[in-house]
Order: structure tokens, then C-alpha cells, then sequence
């Protein structure tokens, strides 16, 4: 059997040859794929957990109320806790710690009735948070360093010595001298948002919760935490943050440490005990690489997919070149049968052989396969991601590799022991309804892994990783298959129409086409081929378009800087300076639609920009032929906000008045506005209604800011011993804002209004507002009549704005929100900005809200959402972003992140990350390798078919000579005849190369005007041939057949050609011979 | 058989190259055949009889020698002009019938007719008495492989037929054949040459086939060995 197996192989070397390279491809593209989800996800992994931002694998342990002779303890209790947690990997460990509000000196805040209260911060690395601006960091116990704010506010220099006293709202601790030795400037994204005063330096009328009464907060003084915890002071609050050094990750060190840190919570309040009131493991680790994970899943199921493609793809060329290898081998196998070798001696051989192909063909796809990988991974995406590998062989790519060519080889097996049709048999009505069979089968497959794929979840899981590995082989083979349900047909009507022309050639090669054996097998063979190459193609572009509008939708913007510390007036200048792009501050954080406040880690999120600038600030895609301009055209605010021009550094001055005399105090806020369209508030002191003037503390801290809302809480506390008022109270209050040096647009106050602030505006009445130029400046002017039958303080707030109250503010709203929350246009619900609840009016529906992909989000103006917010007397403008639109040059986001204002993202490093990230970068390989597979395997199949057809032929091509059909006509009929079966399944490579087209299609106007030209050109040339048109007829008679007499007739005799002469060849006025 | 040959054959050599090894199939051989005749050429295998005729139907060039055939000399034809010698003057009979399989046995008969672009109605009318002449017109809907083996070569002579030759090769026409309907095949050449005037060279080495013969040439090693007239013309019961 061995000697007949090598003997044949040895006489039909070419034909092993092919079918050796078929599954040795197949078997390449699958041990290569294999490499990719398995050795190259695992770096990808690695490689991405490496790469992680801090915050992203970072644990901090928050632990609050610390009494001071447990700090040292509680500290290094909770550094064993995280560290042990974060085991087997190094940690590095920072620390901070703040203390309770303690009494500071009266005479160091003057002018306030409020105690003054500050607080001590101890940090282990100060000199990385913050900047140093005059003096020296702490290096002796009692050294302090102040914020360059809280410095200023208090008069403080180093040098100069502070005595912190009680704590605020605990027993009586002894007192804490420190000295001034510096003065700092925070550091953005430095983690001062956690600061308790967000490193504002102070805050008035400040409350946390543990005590009723507002205070005035400063600070912090900030020392060395080794410093700290050797005061006794409690401890407010202490976080110690632990960095693992995951340079060199291990999946195995990963999960387990990710397990750790889940359970770490659990240990940590075992190990505290009592000895805090509050302790929390936070970190992103886990989700981090859940995220890393779900995404590893994610490649693997379309490196999979591709490889299951491929497998099919490999599979049906041998399907074809195993049944022309059968039909090369009819005779022989008829021949043994007939010397009496049994079926199963017939499979042994065949299996014999098929083992051997098989052998081989792994032996040339495990190095091929690696080698491949390998280069792959020099190449980009998986060359920039940082996961370039040499070659190497594993496991599980050699059982892939082995694995696979059995399985293609056993296609072999099946074909060479299946009984060889006889050329001139029929289908049976058995086999033709088992092939409708499959046909049907195939399709309903193939319409419910189309159903599964639409129904399955965004977000991976391991039962939606078997459909997207499955769905897309799935689809394709019977996209094929059912062509070629099409293309037969077509064909057979074609056979019909060709039989009625004249001539040999065409008729023969339709027949051929359509009545040629291995027709079928062939055709799936070209498109399914067709069809993954134009898969591969068409996937590709469509993964990287979607990977921009990804990141476009995940920015938002073109440019978008995520601020670590509360933006200053004049912050928008600097960024729009350093940009040279349209800015606008931004608000985009989660809330609460009424009380819903959504899915864990799915909160409802808003977005507020200045939306009148919506097309040039906001990205991503929208539905149909409209545009973010559009969208925000129905969002912004009909008129813009004038307000009143205030200097930078000008004294407002508040003075005010009540009938009667009585004894009332406002507390102003002020909201000014710079020329970005940033607000920022600023709280006074307490000014007594008693007709004196108070200067009030220089809230324009930058030029260009223009005064556009005022409240005053009128409060009746003022002095040490509050009277007892009661009844209505008219009371007069006037801000005098001195002129700004440029003359201003509205003094009428015609655009100002007086409201009275929820929850019970009844409390006040009469307001008015008027604004009116003095002397010294431009007076605002605000009067009401107070109800003081309550002592309820919050409810008495005269609201002066230069504006009138929107109403509901009109917003765009994701289709998911839509869906969720269950509106649509005109829908009238409110969502909770701070503490503030703002009524909105759905005005749109987009796809998706930019910044927000996928989320339940809402899209509003800022100034309409501070505006709905400021008639309220919230005065307060939540800020977190600069988006900057249309940057100049491509080192805007350099520039950007010189400004040291927070962390900046833009939409191609974005595209970037995703498209190159190392845990993504093994999908576009994988596609890479399907488009030459494809046309590997195509090229292989049809060479052999059509080798094999050739050869079956070459009787029939003599015969044709024979009937004095000349070669060029054999030709003909050839090519005719390949053509007609490869002609409509090649129609996806077109599709395929449309799909990479990068221009977009002519638009309507200039295929007209191009038509118009076209016309033109072809009268033009008819008027031009019209003389040559008689000779041409002449000329071009179409030859006719010989006449026949009826019966057996002898054609008219014709002078037989003789050789070709020079110059008797057809030229441009000669018709062709015939 | 008096007047110009139809066919005329001139010291025509023709030696091909296997290997190291030069076989000469054709040794300077001549021969005239005058029209209207059946000719058996007879020979053993090898003999030299395919390449002879394949020379004189313009399939093959002879290395030495001239073949004449109505008149012309096909040596001097180039690709165009053999092709349209054998369209237009000489038709083949192959050993194994040389029906084209996907085409049925009527559109193998059409063949030559749409090579030499015959008009359809033309075409279908002469189709229907080419098949009806050779016994088929109940077939002509069926693909070779769907006719028994003496069909398949009466279709194969129809379809020799069609374009009206004025010379007829037959390379072991009955070769495949069983001794009743090989019989048969040579009774309907023959009758179809005496009928059209058809000149018959029919290749065999089937006695009786040579005594359906006007005259047998046999060849042998490449030569001729003798020429002689075959016995008169005997008919044959129709085998059909």
C-alpha cells in the first residue's frame, strides 16, 4: 500500500503539490491565529497593564477620624494591608493625612463675625504636588508650607509662626505651633481634588457635615506626615495610596492580585478594628483588568473568527481539489475495484496518504506559521503596540497546526473513498433535495447567527465570543452558497440565449459554464473566497472608521483637557492662546434624572457646552444629513448674557438698608462671567443692612469679567446676640460696581431681574432690580419685602440676574436615554446639577451623546444650564474641562499639557489607543492575514481546477482543431468559460475595492456636469465620424456564412487563406478578418 | 477515378523526437486518392496511420513532403488557413467518437455548422437531416455520454458531415465498436460516399472493413507497402 501511495505521489507530484500548499495555508493561517490569541494576547495583556495609567491600578486605602494617638499605628497598619494585597509585586506607597478643623488666631481673618478655623495637611511626597514659590519645603517638626492663596488671604510669609488651636467640634486638645517656612503652588492632577478645601486655600461659610454652624476655612498648612502624626491631632481623613510596579506582569500574579485587592476591604477592617470610624479599599485595578480582559476576549473572538473563515475557506478549496484528484483518479479506483480491493482497503489508502499529506503539511506550517507571527508582530499595529516577538513554537499553536491539517486532510479521506459520479449522471431527486437540504440549513443558520449577532450585548461574554467567532464563516458560506443558487441559474438562461447566436465560441463556452462538472464547488470556492477577501477588507476599514468615531464620540472633541483643580477666570484665554482653537468650558459628570439615578457604574451623564459653538466644538457622528451645529441651534440660548463690566482687581461695594431698622445681614455671592463664557461665584463676608458701605473681596481676579448675577441670603444672625425679628421687612441692598474703563452696553437694567430662590420664594415680594450709573460707578440696585416669620435662613434669597429665568433648559438626549428613560421630544423631566435640580425639555434625540458613547446622557448649553441654575440662587458653575475645537497645529495637545491645567486627551491620540493599543492591535493583524489567505487559497484552487480541467481537455481542444475551430478560438471558448463562472462572483473584489476608496462619491452636480461633458464629447464625435460612416458600413459588412443547398449542400468555395502578408493586418479602417 | 486526385500525397516524412529516441513515423510516403473514393488505409499500431491522416487533415505538419488536397498545397497554409481547411474541406471521424460531452447530439452536429456561421434556421433544418440520415433524430436531445457507443459514432459521422466536406478522415472509425455495429458505421461511410461524393480515407485494420474499401493502401513502419484496389463494393445488410 506504502509502495502504491509513493508511487502515485511520485507520478502526480503536481497534483499532491497543490493540494500540500492548500492545507499547509490553511493550516498556517490557523496555528498563526493561534499564536495571536494565545501568545500575543497574553503579552498584549501584559504589555497593557504595564502601560496603565496610575490611577488605573493605583489602591488607595481612605480612612477617616483618627484619633491622634492611633495615627502612626493606623498608618502603618494600613501600608502592610494594601502592600500585602498588592503582593507578589513591588509597591511604592504615598500617604496624606488632614486634620480636623482647629481654631486659628482671630486677628489673622479680620472683618468677619465667622470664627476662623484652618487645618493641617501632612503629605510624604509635597515636592511632586506641589510648586515651590518662596521659602523651603518642611525639613524640622513644626515647619508648614501654606497654598500661595490661603498665604495671601492670611498675611502670612515664611518666617512667620501660627498657633492652631481647639479642634472644631472635639475635646480639648493642646495646641499646635507651626512656622511658615514656604509657599506653594499646587500641581494639577495631583490629587488636590481630594484636598478638603480642593486646594482653594479657603472657603467661607464652609461646612462638612460635623458641625451646624459655617465657618471659615483656611488652609492647608502643609508639613511632613512623619511630621503629622507625631502632633496628636486627629486625623480626618488619611489615604495612603500603593502603586504596584507592573513592569513585568504574570496573568497568573495579575488575577491573583486583583482577588487580593477585592478582599482586601474585608482584612483592612479586621486589622483597624475600631480604632477608625471609616475605612475603604478604592482602586480601578479589577476593573482594569476586567476591561483588559473583556477586550483580550474581544480580538481573540475576531482572530478566531478570521481563523474559522480561513478554515472554511481552506476546506472548500480541498473540497474542489479533492473531488478533481477523485475524478484524475477514477480510472485507477475503478481499476482496483475490479482486482477486487475492498472499500475499506480503498479508505485505507486514502487515509494513508491523507496522513502523510497531513504530516507534511504540519511540519511546513508550525515553523511557517511562527515565522509568520513573528513578522507580524515586526509590522505595525503589533510592532508600535510593543509586541514584537521572535519566533518560537508552542503548544497550543502545534496542536492548532496538527489539529487542523488532520481535519482538512480528512476532507481527502471523505472525497477519495466517495463514489465518483460518472460524467454523464444526473442528480438523483434524493441528492438534489439533500443538497436543498443544506442549502435551507445553511441559511437558517445563517439567519440566526445574523439574530444573535443583533441581539447579543455590546459587552463581551463568552457566549457572544462563540457567535462573532462563528457568525461571520457562517454567513459568507451561505452568502455563497446562495449566489450560487443565483449564478447557475443565470447561467443555464444564459446557455439557452447563447444557443440562438451564430457562431461556436460563445455558445460552447456558456455550455461549458453552465453544464461543466465541479462547477459548483468551484464557484463556492471563488466567492467564498471573494466574499473573506471583501470580509477582511471591508471589516477593516469599517473597524477603523469606527474606531474614529469612537474616539471622536469618546472625547467629544477635538481637544479636550480634563482639569484637576478649579479653573480661575482667564484660565479660557490661556488655553484658547496656547490652542489657537475655539474653547469652551465644560461640564461633564453623572446625574440624576428625578430621583433614577441609573446602573451601577452606569450613571446618567450630563454634558454642558457652550453649544452655540456646537459644530465647532462637539465630534462624532450624527444621524442623517445633520450636524452638531444643528443640533446645538436648539439648544442655545436666544440672547447672550451682557451683565455688568467689572476691572480686574476693582472693590465692589455693598451697602444696604431695612425699614425700621431692623438688624438683617445678606451674605452676596457674586457670578461673574470671563470671555469664554467661564463663570465663577465669590462669597463676601456677612455685610450688616445698617447703610455702611463694605468693601467686598476682589472677585475679579482677571480682566474682561462681567458681573451677571448676584444673591443675597438675608440672614438675621449678625452680632454676637441675634435679635428676634419678626413680620415683613422691606430691605434695600446696592452693589456698586465701579466703571470698567470700556462704556457699557446695558446700564438700563432692562435685562436684569429679581427673583426670590426656591424652596419657599413666597418669603420675599416686592423684588425689584434697576441698574443705574453713579458717581463712583454703575449701581445695581435690589430692593424686596422679606417675610422673617421663619428662622429658616435658606429660605430667603434675593437672586439679581441679567438675565430672565429659560424655564425648562432644552436638551439633546442619547437614543439610550430616550430608550431607558422613556421620552422623546418635548419631554419635560429635570436632572440634579450639585445639589440643584434643573428642569429640562427634550428638544432632540442623537445617537449618541459626544463624551459619552453608549451612555444614558444628556447634552445641554452651559449658559441656559447655569442660568436655570443661578435663578435658583445656585451660584455655583461645576466646571471639568476645557474642549478646544479646531486646534492649530498638531502639537496643540503639547502645548495644552504645558499649561499644567490638567490631563489632556485629543481625538487622534484617542484613535491612536485604540486602533493601536496592544490589547486591539491583533484585529487588524488578523484581518491583515485573511485578504492574502483568501487570495492564496483562491489562486491555488483555481490553478488547480483549471489545470486539471485542461488536462481532462486536451482531447476535447484537439477535437476542436479537428473541427477547424482555430487556437485563437480555443482560446476564446477557454477564457469564455472561466470567465462566465468567475465574472459574478468576482463583483465583491469591486465592492471590496469601493470599500477602501478613500474619497467620498461625486456629488450629484459634478456626475452632472461630468455626464454633460461626456454627452458633449459623443455628438461631438458622431458629427466627426459622420462622413466615414457609409465606407465604414462598407467596410464593415459583417461576414456572412457560407449558403447551403437545401439537402447536403457544398458550401460556396472560398479561396483558402494563405499566409499572412505584412500589412494585411486589421487596422483602425479595416474590419477585422474574419 | 480518372482526372486530378482529390487528394495527392508527395514523399511526406515526419519523425518525432522522445528523448534521445527519433521515431520516424512517416517515411517519404505518397499517394494520390481521387475523389469520390473510399480509401482504407491499413497498418499495425504504430504503424504511422494517425499521423498520416493528422498530416493530411492539417493537424500536424510534415517535416518533408508535400500534401495536396482540392487543389491546394496545405504546406503552404498558416494556423488560419488550416483551420479553415478543415471547416470548409476535410472532416474527421476520431477512433473515440470526439463529441464535445456537454453538448447534446444535436449540438455537436451544429458544430461545424456555427463555425462556419450557418444561418439558424439553416443550421436546424440541416441538423435534423444529418441526425435523421444517421438514425438519430430521436436523440438529439441527448449528451453523449447518454448514447450507446455505435450512436455516439453516428453522430460523430453526422457531425462530419454537416459542413458538407469535400474529404473525409476516419481514424479507426469502428475502433471502439463491436463487429456488428463497426459493420454498420463502415456500411453508412460508405453509403454516404458513393451517395455525396464524400472522399472517404478510412484508417483500420478490420478485414471486413477493407472490402467495404475501393482500394487499400497499407502502410508499415512508416512506409508504404503496396497499393492495391479492394474487391468490389458489396452492400451490406443496414446494422442500424
Amino acid at each position: 500500500m506504502l509502495r502504491l501511495v509513493s508511487r502515485r505521489a511520485r507520478a502526480q507530484w503536481q497534483l499532491l503539490a497543490a493540494l500540500l500548499g492548500v492545507i499547509t495555508i490553511g493550516a498556517t493561517l490557523l496555528g498563526t491565529c493561534t499564536l495571536l490569541v494565545t501568545r500575543t494576547a497574553e503579552r498584549a495583556l501584559e504589555v497593557a497593564v504595564a502601560r496603565a495609567a496610575p490611577s488605573a491600578v493605583d489602591v488607595t486605602v481612605y480612612t477617616g477620624a483618627v484619633e491622634g494617638r492611633d495615627t502612626r499605628s493606623v498608618a502603618a497598619d494600613t501600608r502592610t494591608v494594601v502592600t500585602s494585597a498588592l503582593a507578589p509585586f513591588p509597591v511604592t506607597t504615598t500617604a496624606r493625612a488632614s486634620t480636623v478643623l482647629r481654631a486659628l488666631p482671630p486677628a489673622l481673618a479680620p472683618g468677619t463675625t465667622v470664627p476662623p478655623q484652618a487645618y493641617l495637611s501632612g503629605l510624604d511626597d509635597l515636592p511632586a504636588r506641589a510648586e515651590l514659590i518662596t521659602g523651603h519645603w518642611p525639613q524640622h517638626p513644626g515647619d508648614a508650607v501654606l497654598l500661595e492663596s490661603t498665604a495671601g488671604l492670611l498675611h502670612l510669609t515664611p518666617g512667620s509662626r501660627v498657633r492652631l488651636g481647639a479642634e472644631l467640634a472635639h475635646p480639648p486638645v493642646p495646641a499646635i505651633d507651626v512656622t511658615v517656612v514656604g509657599v506653594v503652588r499646587p500641581l494639577p492632577g495631583r490629587g488636590w481634588d481630594r484636598d478638603p478645601l480642593a486646594a482653594a486655600g479657603s472657603a467661607t461659610g464652609y461646612r462638612d457635615g460635623r458641625f451646624l454652624q459655617p465657618v471659615n476655612a483656611y488652609g492647608p498648612f502643609l508639613v511632613d506626615l512623619a511630621d503629622l502624626v507625631t502632633t496628636g491631632a486627629t486625623v480626618d481623613r488619611m489615604e495612603i495610596t500603593a502603586h504596584p510596579d507592573l513592569s513585568h506582569p504574570h496573568r497568573r500574579d495579575l488575577e491573583t492580585m486583583a482577588g487580593a485587592v477585592r478582599s482586601a476591604d474585608r482584612r483592612l477592617a479586621g486589622t483597624l478594628g475600631d480604632r477608625v470610624t471609616l475605612a475603604r479599599v478604592s482602586s480601578d485595578l479589577a476593573l482594569t483588568l476586567g476591561n483588559a480582559d473583556d477586550q483580550r476576549r474581544a480580538t481573540a473572538a475576531v482572530v478566531l473568527a478570521i481563523a474559522v473563515l480561513g478554515g472554511v475557506l481552506a476546506a472548500t478549496a480541498l473540497v474542489l481539489a479533492g473531488r478533481l484528484t477523485a475524478g484524475i483518479r477514477a480510472d485507477e479506483t475503478a481499476l482496483r475495484s475490479a482486482l477486487g480491493a475492498s472499500r475499506g482497503q480503498l479508505a485505507a489508502t486514502a487515509t494513508l496518504e491523507a496522513g502523510l499529506v497531513a504530516a507534511v503539511a504540519t511540519a511546513l506550517a508550525i515553523p511557517a506559521s511562527s515565522a509568520l507571527h513573528a513578522g507580524l508582530t515586526h509590522l505595525s499595529p503589533l510592532d508600535d503596540a510593543g509586541l514584537t516577538v521572535r519566533p518560537a513554537i508552542t503548544g497550543a499553536q502545534v496542536l492548532a497546526v496538527a489539529g487542523g491539517a488532520l481535519v482538512l486532510t480528512a476532507v481527502l479521506t471523505v472525497l477519495a473513498i466517495r463514489p465518483v459520479p460518472a460524467p454523464g449522471d444526473r442528480r438523483t431527486r434524493r441528492e438534489l433535495l439533500a443538497r436543498s437540504g443544506a442549502d435551507l440549513m445553511l441559511a437558517v443558520f445563517a439567519v440566526a447567527g445574523w439574530w444573535q449577532l443583533h441581539a447579543q450585548p455590546t459587552v463581551a461574554s463568552a457566549r457572544a465570543d462563540a457567535v462573532r467567532m462563528l457568525a461571520p464563516a457562517l454567513l459568507l458560506t451561505a452568502g455563497a452558497a446562495l449566489a450560487l443558487r443565483v449564478v447557475l441559474p443565470a447561467l443555464r438562461g444564459a446557455d439557452r440565449l447563447a444557443y440562438r447566436a451564430r457562431g461556436l465560441a460563445l455558445p460552447l463556452a456558456v455550455s461549458e459554464s453552465a453544464r461543466r462538472p465541479q462547477a459548483v464547488a468551484a464557484g463556492l470556492l471563488v466567492g467564498l473566497a471573494c466574499a473573506a477577501g471583501t470580509f477582511g477588507l471591508a471589516f477593516d476599514a469599517t473597524w477603523h472608521q469606527s474606531q474614529r468615531d469612537q474616539a471622536a464620540l469618546s472625547v467629544g472633541t477635538d481637544l479636550a483637557l480634563t482639569l484637576g483643580t478649579t479653573p480661575v477666570p482667564g484660565d479660557g484665554a490661556v488655553v484658547s492662546a496656547a490652542t489657537a482653537g475655539a474653547v469652551s468650558p465644560v461640564l461633564n459628570r453623572g446625574t440624576a434624572v428625578g430621583q433614577w439615578l441609573g446602573t451601577a457604574g452606569d450613571a446618567p451623564r450630563l454634558v454642558a457646552v457652550d453649544t452655540t459653538r456646537a459644530g465647532a466644538l462637539l465630534r462624532g457622528p450624527v444621524d442623517g444629513d445633520r450636524g452638531w451645529a444643528d443640533v446645538g441651534a436648539t439648544l442655545a440660548p436666544r440672547t447672550r448674557v451682557t451683565g455688568l463690566a467689572v476691572a480686574a482687581g476693582a472693590p465692589l461695594v455693598l451697602s444696604g438698608t431695612t425699614a425700621a431698622g431692623a438688624s438683617l445681614a445678606v451674605t452676596p455671592r457674586l457670578l461673574l462671567q470671563d470671555a469664554t463664557g467661564l463663570r465663577t461665584s465669590c462669597t463676601g463676608p456677612a455685610v450688616p443692612l445698617d447703610g455702611r458701605e463694605f468693601r467686598l473681596p476682589a472677585c475679579a481676579t482677571a480682566d474682561g469679567l462681567r458681573l451677571v448675577a448676584v444673591a443675597l441670603p438675608v440672614t438675621t444672625d449678625v452680632g454676637d446676640e441675634p435679635v428676634a425679628i419678626t413680620g415683613p421687612v422691606a430691605i434695600a441692598v446696592t452693589l456698586t460696581v465701579p466703571p470698567a474703563g470700556s462704556p457699557e452696553r446695558s446700564t438700563d437694567g432692562s435685562d436684569w431681574t429679581a427673583t426670590s430662590a426656591p424652596p419657599v420664594p413666597s418669603r420675599m415680594r416686592d423684588l425689584t432690580v434697576q441698574v443705574s450709573p453713579t458717581p463712583t460707578g454703575t449701581a445695581l440696585r435690589m430692593a424686596a419685602t422679606v417675610d422673617l416669620d421663619s428662622a429658616d435662613d435658606a429660605a430667603r434669597t434675593l437672586v439679581a440676574t441679567a438675565f430672565a429665568d429659560p424655564g425648562p433648559v432644552p436638551v439633546a438626549v442619547s437614543a439610550r436615554f430616550a430608550s431607558e428613560v422613556g421620552v422623546a421630544s418635548g419631554s419635560t423631566l429635570s436632572v440634579t446639577v450639585g445639589t440643584t435640580p434643573v428642569p429640562i425639555v427634550v428638544a432632540e434625540v442623537v445617537p449618541t451623546v459626544p463624551s459619552a458613547p453608549g451612555a444614558v446622557a444628556v447634552l445641554a448649553d452651559l449658559d441656559t444650564l447655569s442660568r436655570a441654575r443661578a435663578v435658583t440662587g445656585d451660584l455655583t458653575f461645576p466646571v471639568d474641562a476645557w474642549w478646544v475645537g479646531h486646534p492649530a497645529g498638531p502639537d496643540a495637545a503639547e502645548r495644552a499639557t504645558a499649561l499644567h491645567l490638567g490631563t489632556v486627551t485629543n481625538r487622534e491620540a484617542e484613535t491612536a489607543r485604540l486602533t493601536g493599543g496592544p490589547l486591539r492591535a491583533g484585529l487588524p493583524a488578523a484581518l491583515r492575514l485573511i485578504v492574502p489567505a483568501a487570495a492564496l487559497l483562491l489562486l491555488a484552487g483555481v490553478v488547480l481546477h483549471v489545470t486539471c480541467d485542461l488536462q481532462a481537455r486536451a482531447v476535447e481542444v484537439a477535437r476542436l482543431r479537428g473541427l477547424g475551430m482555430s487556437r485563437r478560438g480555443i482560446r476564446a471558448v477557454l477564457l469564455g468559460q472561466h470567465v462566465g463562472v468567475l465574472l459574478p462572483l468576482l463583483t465583491p473584489v469591486a465592492g471590496a475595492a469601493l470599500a477602501q476608496r478613500p474619497r467620498p462619491w461625486p456629488d450629484r452636480r459634478r456626475t452632472a456636469a461630468a455626464h454633460r461633458r461626456r454627452h458633449r464629447c459623443r455628438r461631438a464625435a458622431r458629427r466627426g465620424r459622420a462622413g466615414a460612416a457609409p465606407r465604414r458600413r462598407r467596410q464593415g459588412r459583417p461576414g456572412r456564412g457560407p449558403p447551403l443547398r437545401p439537402g447536403l449542400e457544398r458550401p460556396r468555395r472560398r479561396r483558402l487563406g494563405t499566409r499572412r502578408r505584412p500589412g494585411r493586418r486589421a487596422g483602425p479602417n479595416r474590419p477585422p478578418r474574419r | 477515378m480518372s482526372g486530378e486526385p482529390l487528394l495527392r500525397v508527395r514523399d511526406v516524412h515526419r519523425s518525432f523526437r522522445t528523448g534521445p529516441t527519433v521515431v520516424h513515423a512517416l517515411r517519404g510516403v505518397s499517394f494520390d486518392v481521387a475523389a469520390g473514393s473510399m480509401v482504407a488505409l491499413v497498418g499495425r499500431s504504430g504503424s504511422g496511420k494517425t499521423t498520416l491522416l493528422n498530416v493530411i487533415g492539417g493537424l500536424d505538419r510534415p517535416d518533408a513532403g508535400t500534401v495536396h488536397v482540392d487543389g491546394a498545397d496545405i504546406s503552404a497554409l498558416d494556423e488560419d488557413g488550416l483551420s479553415r481547411l478543415r471547416r470548409e474541406k476535410v472532416s474527421y471521424v476520431f477512433q473515440s467518437f470526439g463529441l464535445i460531452p456537454v453538448l447534446s447530439a444535436a449540438e455537436n452536429v451544429a458544430a461545424p455548422l456555427r463555425l462556419a456561421r450557418a444561418a439558424p434556421a439553416e443550421r436546424e433544418r440541416r441538423v435534423e437531416l444529418l441526425l435523421d440520415l444517421v438514425g438519430l433524430a430521436d436523440h438529439a436531445r441527448q449528451r453523449p455520454t447518454e448514447l450507446s457507443g455505435g450512436q455516439q459514432q453516428r453522430v460523430a459521422i453526422a457531425r462530419a458531415l454537416a459542413a458538407s466536406p469535400r474529404l473525409l478522415l476516419a481514424d479507426e472509425p469502428t475502433g471502439q465498436l463491436d463487429a456488428e455495429t463497426g459493420l454498420s458505421v463502415m456500411a453508412l461511410l460508405r453509403g454516404i460516399a458513393e451517395s455525396e461524393g464524400v472522399t472517404v480515407l478510412v484508417s483500420t485494420h478490420d478485414a471486413v472493413m477493407m472490402a467495404l474499401a475501393d482500394r487499400v493502401i497499407r502502410i508499415h513502419d512508416g512506409h508504404l507497402d503496396e497499393q492495391a484496389t479492394g474487391q468490389p463494393y458489396a452492400p451490406v445488410p443496414d446494422a442500424r
